[in-house]
């Protein structure tokens, strides 16, 4: 593996620490949500820097980022829309 | 296999069908469809005593690139199990007359929820469990929305969790991917080795899985989320949802990982069993709210999942898969049964306090009844599912004095049990200030809700062919 890659794995183990302490520390439901995409996207770079690690690229992987992403964009939509609802009850 | 298919196809289809064509006859429909389901997933239950183990690549695809579903007699076991219940709670929402608001969304969200434990239940996939995970994580936060308003902060912290549990799954099986290149869970079991990489990877997994399980000590949201649901919900969050990443769990440790990172976990798992059995039955003994009561009781009878796996896997001891997943049978059947029960009286009083029961032994006996059967299950009083279980469980502790200890805790955890079944119904007993007249209301609904309790009672009838399905698996 070479030191880029290693650089790309590291830094979406990073990302996915940034979400995590993000979820953690905030209460905020609009905070919470950012956090945890940004969760998605270091669990994602690590998926897609995985599909380079030979000189054919991997199509699996890329596959499993593009259903992700689909499930991560759906659950966001969901989860916005009751983040909106529930602060409208507290008004 | 084609009937397991049917069982988990009727339901999505029939989803589709009501969500575009809103028939006026809804309930109907609904109540067909998992009809069908169940007499698709018996078909797919005998065939598999008949033939063995089925399995099935999807699309025709060859071994590292198919996504796989197979059926075997744990989770055929489990599909009839899943099309019971649905039946059974479908029809309470049918017949119930407090769930008359909720209706129109109840219905196709209920059959999204059925389709997607089907599912999961069937795939032999890492990936296909995350994807199946997540259809069942929406559909149930979907479904707890409908309380209304005032259900809509535990909704949202439900939703979070779950998409945190989700991320940390996906991060662990692209670990697995990233080191063995596969994500079939049969050929994963050949390859794996016990190395720092593996064992990070099945402990993320683990983590992910047990928070959306709500095993102890992950379980806060649990509590929140089930009671403020709406009564058929709760039951089938608390019967089913919360078993799914149970089954992940199970097939995970006992097929996936190496005996050399299995045998120390099992230690770990079946210690937090015991925490949970303890913590979620202190918790059920003092809670002043009725459903937060069974609630809690859930977190409390998990604890009894995570022990039989985690034994299981630390003694390697295959006897107790019979255990484990008569447990979750019996469970489920006997919460579905707690819960209806638990909100048809809810409904009827207005209240949620436990002291609310007061005089429920005239007003609504049957209801007070059903939880009473159910309850006996869950302490595992012979001779009902519960108490098989319990027995298969507590068998191998006593050959084994050095075993003593759990047999001790399993001991505890039925008194606390005991405590909290009998707390709800001795308030039923007990006199009212209000004069109390029987009410017809909600009849139907109050007898369904004892259907589950006395079907839990009846598998000990069954316990010996039950017993040899679980040895043909265990072969």
């Amino acid at each position: 593996m070479t030191l880029s890659l290693q650089l790309f794995l590291a830094t979406g183990g990073i990302l996915w620490l940034t979400g995590l302490y993000g979820l953690w520390r905030n209460s905020d439901p609009i905070r919470r949500i950012i956090s945890l995409n940004i969760m998605g996207s270091g669990v994602f770079l690590v998926m897609v820097t995985l599909a380079r690690r030979e000189t054919s690229t991997d199509p699996v992987l890329h596959a499993l980022v593009v259903t992700g992403l689909v499930v991560a964009v759906s659950a966001t939509a969901f989860a916005l829309r009751l983040a909106v609802a529930s602060q409208q009850e507290k008004r | 296999m084609n009937a397991a298919l049917v069982s988990m196809v009727v339901p999505f289809f029939a989803a589709m069908l009501v969500l575009m064509w809103r028939p006026r006859q809804q309930s109907w429909l609904v109540i067909v469809a998992s009809i069908v389901s169940l007499l698709a997933a018996v078909m797919a239950l005998l065939s598999v005593i008949d033939s063995g183990p089925q399995s099935l690549n999807l699309g025709g695809w060859e071994s590292p690139l198919a996504i796989r579903f197979q059926l075997m007699p744990v989770n055929a076991l489990l599909i009839v199990t899943t099309a019971v219940i649905h039946l059974i709670v479908v029809c309470f929402a049918a017949s119930s007359h407090h769930c008359q608001p909720i209706k129109q969304a109840f219905w196709p969200l209920a059959l999204l929820l059925h389709g997607s434990l089907v599912a999961l239940w069937l795939s032999m996939d890492l990936f296909n469990w995350y994807v199946t995970l997540e259809l069942l994580g929406l559909a149930a936060v979907a479904l707890v929305t409908l309380a209304g308003q005032k259900a809509l902060r535990a909704a949202l912290d439900y939703l979070l969790l779950s998409l945190f549990a989700s991320l940390t799954y996906l991060l662990g099986v692209v670990m697995l991917y990233g080191q063995y290149g596969t994500l079939d869970i049969a050929l994963l079991a050949t390859l794996t080795e016990a190395d720092r990489v593996t064992q990070t990877a099945l402990l993320l997994i683990s983590a992910g899985l047990m928070l959306k399980a709500a095993l102890w000590p992950l379980h806060l949201w649990l509590p929140a989320a089930h009671s403020s649901a709406p009564t058929p919900v709760s039951a089938l969050l608390s019967a089913l949802v919360v078993k799914a990443p149970l089954f992940i769990l199970w097939l995970l440790w006992s097929r996936v990982a190496p005996s050399e990172l299995a045998v120390p976990m099992g230690f770990w798992l079946a210690l937090l069993g015991g925490g949970a059995l303890l913590i979620g039955g202190w918790s059920a003994c003092r809670t002043p709210h009725l459903k937060t009561l069974v609630a809690y009781s859930t977190v409390a009878q998990l604890g009894y999942g995570l022990l039989a796996l985690g034994l299981l896997l630390h003694w390697q001891l295959n006897d107790l898969q019979a255990a484990l997943w008569l447990f979750v049978v019996a469970h489920a059947m006997a919460k579905t049964s707690m819960f209806l029960a638990a909100g048809e009286i809810q409904a009827a009083t207005g209240k949620k306090r436990l002291n609310s029961l007061r005089g429920m032994t005239l007003t609504m006996p049957v209801a007070l009844f059903a939880f009473a059967v159910a309850g006996g299950s869950l302490i595992g009083l012979p001779p009902s599912g519960g108490f098989i279980a319990k027995w298969l469980l507590i068998q191998p502790m006593l050959i084994e004095p050095a075993y003593w200890p759990w047999a001790l805790l399993v001991i505890i955890a039925t008194l606390l049990s005991a405590a909290y079944v009998f707390r709800v119904v001795s308030q039923g007993f007990r006199q009212s200030s209000v004069s109390a007249t029987a009410s017809e209301h909600g009849k139907s609904a109050q007898w369904l809700a004892l259907l589950p309790a006395i079907l839990v009672w009846l598998m000990a009838l069954f316990s010996e062919p039950l017993l040899q399905l679980m040895d043909v698996f265990s072969a």
